[in-house]
């Protein structure tokens, strides 16, 4: 099995201070990533350093191609999900999914799937009047919208009820087994199947 | 690509339709500046139609910068812009998008309330049509330019963008009231509605890749 991503000696410096160094890690199809750390340790940073978003200091990224090659930029669509939850509080929760942009044509029936999935049943009620947890939810239903190859969250458990934690528990392993594989953030281990870094 | 072009139009037009201070605000920001002027300066039709192509041109203009911090900011703030870079779509691509709604916003509201300009300010009559060829052109750079003002001036004052971008739109007002004073006194304004579509079309390519590093320079 190829790893989707391949991790070699990553460092990251911030205002002349290591953020972190020489970190080693691959990402395979169908299995987790969880970074732990504490506040300000680096671990927003270094998937924002994965996705081209922030700049490494050095250390290489290699991107699995649709023939089996490895490149030095990504080749395939992933999900990301950062403190900022890309919601437009002036959409409904409906508009909010439509408008994600995804390979496939979205489909009413698909979006309310998603919408179901993730207990979501206002779907015309404008993002900007629902609670921290329920606009999480919005981004949580994004999830399903598309193939993705790798997920990156950012704390997806963070101002979570313990319901909507399970609920994401479950979702990550029903994709999972679907190939998809996660590359997630926290103070603490989760429950969910992963490899863990510590930074 | 079409499909996300499209998704990038419907979503920012109907956030624009449903925050009307969006582009109602440089729309009455444009007409007070105009209908102050006669107030001002005395209703002396042959002062007012002599100062108008001026008048118009720097209420646009002005009228222009005070939406062009909202360009990239909301994107910004929540997140919208990241998902963009993540896309794998050209970025550029999403500038030009940018700047095209920046302009139905704010652009095409102020040439329909040019035409009222003009009847307020005495405009001669065949001053008009080169007055909104002349607006279409300067109020679409206008535009061009505020993507790069607002991308330099993102997380920052509101007001960093207007400096950064005034000096830079000097040219379109002197060419935009050239075209009009010029046609309002039966001279040719061909030359100066073509040096302002030169300033358009190389602005297009170069400011619009200017915007797109500058927008790159936030993320590290």
């Amino acid at each position: 099995m190829f790893p989707n991503l391949k991790v070699e000696n990553l460092s990251c410096v911030r205002s002349e201070t290591t953020l972190f160094e020489n970190l080693n890690f691959e990402v395979l199809p169908g299995q987790n990533l969880e970074i732990i750390g504490s506040n300000g340790s680096g671990k927003t940073t270094l998937l924002r350093v994965i996705l081209g978003l922030a700049k490494q200091e050095s250390g290489k990224l290699s991107w699995l191609n649709s023939d089996n090659n490895y490149e030095t930029f990504r080749t395939f669509n992933c999900f990301y999900q950062g403190h900022n939850l890309a919601i437009k509080n002036l959409l409904t929760v409906y508009e909010n999914l439509y408008m994600t942009k995804v390979s496939s044509k979205l489909t009413d029936e698909k979006i309310m799937l998603s919408l179901n999935r993730v207990g979501l049943t206002r779907s015309n009620e404008f993002a900007g009047n629902l609670s921290v947890g329920q606009r999480k939810r919005i981004s949580i239903a994004r999830w399903l919208l598309d193939d993705y190859k790798i997920y990156f969250i950012d704390e997806p458990f963070s101002a979570l009820d313990n319901e909507a934690t399970s609920l994401i528990e479950n979702l990550i392993e029903e994709l999972n087994d679907k190939g998809s594989s996660f590359v997630i953030t926290g103070h603490r281990p989760s429950n969910i199947v992963a490899n863990r870094i510590d930074i | 690509m079409t499909n996300w072009i499209n998704l990038i139009l419907r979503k920012d037009l109907l956030i624009a339709f449903r925050r009307s201070s969006t582009y109602i605000t440089p729309l009455i920001f444009f007409l007070i500046v105009i209908t102050f002027f006669p107030l001002a300066l005395g209703p002396n039709q042959n002062l007012l139609s002599s100062l108008a192509p001026g008048i118009i041109w720097i209420a646009a203009l002005l009228a222009s910068l005070l939406s062009m911090e909202t360009i990239f900011s909301d994107d910004y703030r929540d997140g919208t812009l990241d998902s963009f870079f993540i896309s794998l779509e050209p970025t550029f691509l999403l500038v030009l998008m940018k700047v095209a709604i920046h302009w139905l916003i704010t652009g095409l509201p102020l040439l329909i309330a040019a035409s009222l300009a003009s009847l307020i300010l005495y405009l001669p009559f065949e001053s008009f049509l080169p007055l909104l060829l002349s607006l279409v052109l300067g109020t679409s750079f206008m535009s061009l330019l505020g993507s790069l003002g607002a991308s330099l001036s993102l997380g920052k004052s509101a007001i960093l963008s207007a400096i950064i971008v005034l000096p830079f739109s000097i040219p379109t007002l002197l060419m935009g009231t050239a075209v009009v004073t010029s046609a309002a006194l039966g001279q040719d304004y061909n030359g100066f509605l073509m040096i302002m579509g030169a300033m358009l079309a190389i602005g297009i390519p170069v400011i619009s890749l200017l915007t797109v590093e500058a927008l790159q320079l936030n993320y590290e």
